[in-house]
């Protein structure tokens, strides 16, 4: 018996790593050489293992229990499987690329010249210039007044260019449509009268933009026509092609 | 609530190894991943209990798998994590019965953690069974042993946690408790015989 557990103990010594020199060589002999020693050696070794696992399954039981008491608390995050989550975005996706054809479906069935208006303008601005004296008109239109500009314009007795277009720009400003086409009109004959250009560009734009206020898209479209042709224009980009299909689509509605 | 991943998947297994920040990166391991599991169980027959149980035992095999350096990274940590979970909730429901899931092939995991986790999976009756032998040896011998092997306490150290009178008595005690338990395993051959490969996931 007392052999029995001495061997005992210097299998655990052994295990422990407690032994050295001949006592050493010896266990290991004996594990080896010997089954009944071997399977004691391999039970005392799982043994020392189960211990481990044990250790470890409380040390982690205590956690669990904090853990489970801290998530329930704040409440457990959610994360969704990788395929609900790819699930979800291709929904949204969806349900904004069908939000988006609605949108885009009701501004094409729906358009008007007004709206299309309203979503194109926008006033001319006029840069300063060092060294000039602005005249009356040209103040008042700095000034955003534009029944100035107008009252200043009536007293013109020679309108130059500039006039004409700041005088377009003021009618259009406050919506007087007509205005703004007999002002915009006049600079482009102006101009053809004298061969000059000043502001051609500018006018063929803003005359568009005022057929289109004052309801005549048909007289609006040939001007943005060429405007869209000449990728030289000022306003080439301003005319896209969205607005051309819708401008298209009132033409058909007329 | 925010979700904070203070460590990177390395850094985890390397607390999870060495001991270093090692109850932070449990609950880190908590954090983020417990919801999937639940999320799984949920949909597979499993309640909010079972997901709990479930989780436990799976952050247990993970541990023990990274400590005996048999996961060494291969895939990412949560994808092991979700493996694992699958597979020890298939075996869950096998056990209750509960076998309408669809059988799922342990080949496709181990292409995906580059390891057979089948095995262990399957022997958890048995880890059950030694944990209960372990839990049987009585409030000194769980301290003692636990102390020098799970702890890596001195005897100098454990003996300041008992009432006994020297290191000696208590180093005797030490070999009458593993002793104990050698012979409870031995007394279960079929046990002692795959106990190897349970604990060491060979």
């Amino acid at each position: 018996m007392n052999e029995n557990i001495t061997l005992t103990e210097l299998l655990i010594r052994y295990i422990d790593g407690e032994l050295e020199g001949e006592s050493l060589e010896a266990i290991k002999n004996s594990i080896r050489l010997n089954p009944a020693v071997r399977e004691e050696y391999d039970n005392l070794l799982s043994a020392k293992e189960a211990v481990n696992s044990f250790g470890l399954k409380k040390q982690i039981g205590a956690l669990h229990t904090e853990m489970m008491q801290e998530l329930k608390e704040e409440g457990i995050p959610r994360i969704m499987p990788a395929r609900s989550i790819l699930r979800r975005s291709l929904s949204i996706a969806a349900t904004v690329l069908l939000a988006l054809g609605f949108y885009t479906a009701y501004q094409y069935l729906f358009v008007t010249p007004e709206r299309l208006f309203r979503e194109n303008y926008q006033p001319f601005t006029i840069h300063e210039t060092r060294g000039t004296n602005a005249s009356a008109l040209e103040e008042a239109y700095k000034k955003s007044d534009m029944e100035g500009v107008l009252k200043a314009f009536k007293n013109l007795s020679s309108p130059q260019t500039q006039d004409f277009f700041m005088a377009g720009n003021a009618c259009l400003e406050i919506r007087q449509y007509p205005g703004a086409i007999e002002s915009f009109t006049a600079l482009q004959q102006s101009n053809k009268l004298h061969d000059t250009h000043f502001f051609e560009e500018d006018s063929e734009y803003y005359l568009a933009l005022s057929y289109l206020g004052n309801g005549e898209p048909g007289k609006a479209v040939p001007i943005f026509e060429k405007i869209r042709s000449n990728k030289s224009h000022p306003y080439h980009k301003k005319v896209s092609a969205w607005l051309m299909a819708r401008l298209h689509r009132l033409e058909q509605g007329k | 609530m925010e979700i904070k991943r203070h460590y990177t998947d390395v850094e985890l297994l390397q607390h999870l190894r060495t001991g270093n920040h090692y109850d932070e990166s449990v609950r880190q391991l908590y954090r983020t991943q417990f919801s999937m599991t639940r999320a799984y169980i949920r949909q597979n027959n499993g309640n909010d209990a079972d997901a709990e149980d479930i989780f436990q035992e799976v952050l247990l095999t993970f541990i023990e798998l990274v400590k005996k350096d048999r996961f060494r990274g291969d895939c990412s940590i949560s994808t092991f994590i979700q493996v694992l979970t699958r597979h020890t909730w298939l075996n869950e429901l096998k056990k209750k019965g509960k076998s309408r899931l669809r059988e799922e092939k342990f080949e496709k995991a181990k292409e995906i953690t580059g390891m057979d986790i089948s095995q262990f999976i399957n022997h958890r009756e048995m880890k059950a069974q030694l944990m209960q032998m372990v839990d049987s040896l009585g409030d000194t011998c769980k301290k003692i042993l636990l102390a020098f092997y799970f702890e890596n306490l001195s005897m100098k150290d454990i003996l300041q946690l008992t009432s006994f009178e020297n290191e000696q008595v208590v180093r005797n005690k030490k070999y009458k408790c593993l002793k104990s338990l050698e012979q409870m395993i031995a007394g279960q051959p079929n046990l002692a015989k795959n106990l190897k490969s349970i604990l060491s996931y060979e």
